[in-house]
């Protein structure tokens, strides 16, 4: 029994969540293949269900690109968000195209005291490349959705 | 054969995850073939596409500050990187990528986005068609 309690465990973090304190974060396949193909796959825990749903509503214009999804693609997803979204008041999703990277939550963990050690990767003047949107330059694991303190490296390699 | 409910959850999610993700199997040469004819209702003189026309529609702007090239770069044979993200982009050309071009629903699916990202509308068969051309020719 201890072991089927386990299994389904197991199974509850694979079909739904993150594995609590660590930022590690389990990815449904089609969330990874859709939100996961221009950035990195944003963990879903990351914004409220709001913040989310407003997103989805204007994926024809999604920071300056079209995001649009299948039918069926876009109801699994926004199933998929409301069911993982954040209930945390510190992840609520601000504006008319709400960004995680605005959340009281992000804010706090990269305030630059936080970051010493960890500079925001550099942008060539004129080019349109979003420091905050490059989760990969330091979290070396964010692809799989693990942004936990020991994947941790400073954008230049150096440590 | 017993699954506690949760994991046939998981089970039955997995599968329908995975429905969305079916691939809808094609070639470059099928892909040219349906564009050519498709091409051929307004263009009925249309003998074959242009990988030199392709070559240029690749790598110039139509109206807007994006072409192709800006995360695919001058070189689809190699990897790029997508403008603002700096996400890496796999190759473009079938050569250097045997999975691109392989699956009718994912060419539309970025055709629609990107066109619309690069040209403000959706690319004719005909420019599809020239791109392809282009791609085709690059090697790895």
């Amino acid at each position: 029994m201890k072991t089927l309690q386990s299994l389904s465990l197991a199974t509850l973090l694979l079909a739904g969540g993150a594995w609590a304190g660590d930022h590690r974060y389990a990815l449904s396949p089609t969330y990874a293949a859709e939100c996961g193909s221009c950035h990195v796959a944003y963990p879903p825990a990351l914004m409220d269900a709001a913040g989310w749903k407003v997103t989805l509503q204007q994926l024809e214009r999604h920071f300056g690109s079209d995001a649009s999804l299948e039918p069926q693609a876009q109801r699994e997803i926004a199933s998929l968000l409301q069911a993982q979204a954040s209930t945390r008041s510190a992840h609520e999703g601000k504006g008319a195209a709400p960004r995680l990277t605005t959340t009281a939550w992000f804010q706090r963990k990269h305030r630059p005291e936080e970051l010493r050690g960890y500079p925001l990767p550099k942008v060539p003047a004129g080019a349109r490349a979003t420091p905050m949107a490059q989760c990969q330059q330091c979290h070396r694991r964010a692809e799989q959705g693990d942004f936990g303190e020991g994947s941790l490296q400073p954008a230049d390699g150096r440590r | 054969m017993y699954f506690p409910r949760p994991l046939a959850m998981g089970v039955a999610l997995a599968l329908l995850a995975g429905s969305t993700l079916a691939a809808s199997p094609t070639s470059p040469a099928e892909l040219q073939a349906a564009w050519l004819a498709e091409a051929r209702q307004s263009n009925p003189a249309l003998r074959a596409f242009s990988a030199e026309r392709g070559r240029s529609f690749f790598s110039t702007t139509h109206g807007s500050d994006w072409s192709c090239a800006s995360c695919h770069t001058s070189n689809p044979g190699q990897g790029g990187a997508h403008a603002v993200t700096r996400k890496l982009i796999e190759p473009l050309a079938p050569a250097a990528n045997p999975r691109r071009f392989s699956d009718a629903a994912k060419v539309d699916k970025w055709f629609g986005r990107n066109c619309k990202d690069v040209l403000g509308r959706a690319c004719t068969a005909e420019e599809k068609g020239d791109l392809l051309a282009y791609l085709l020719t690059v090697k790895p």
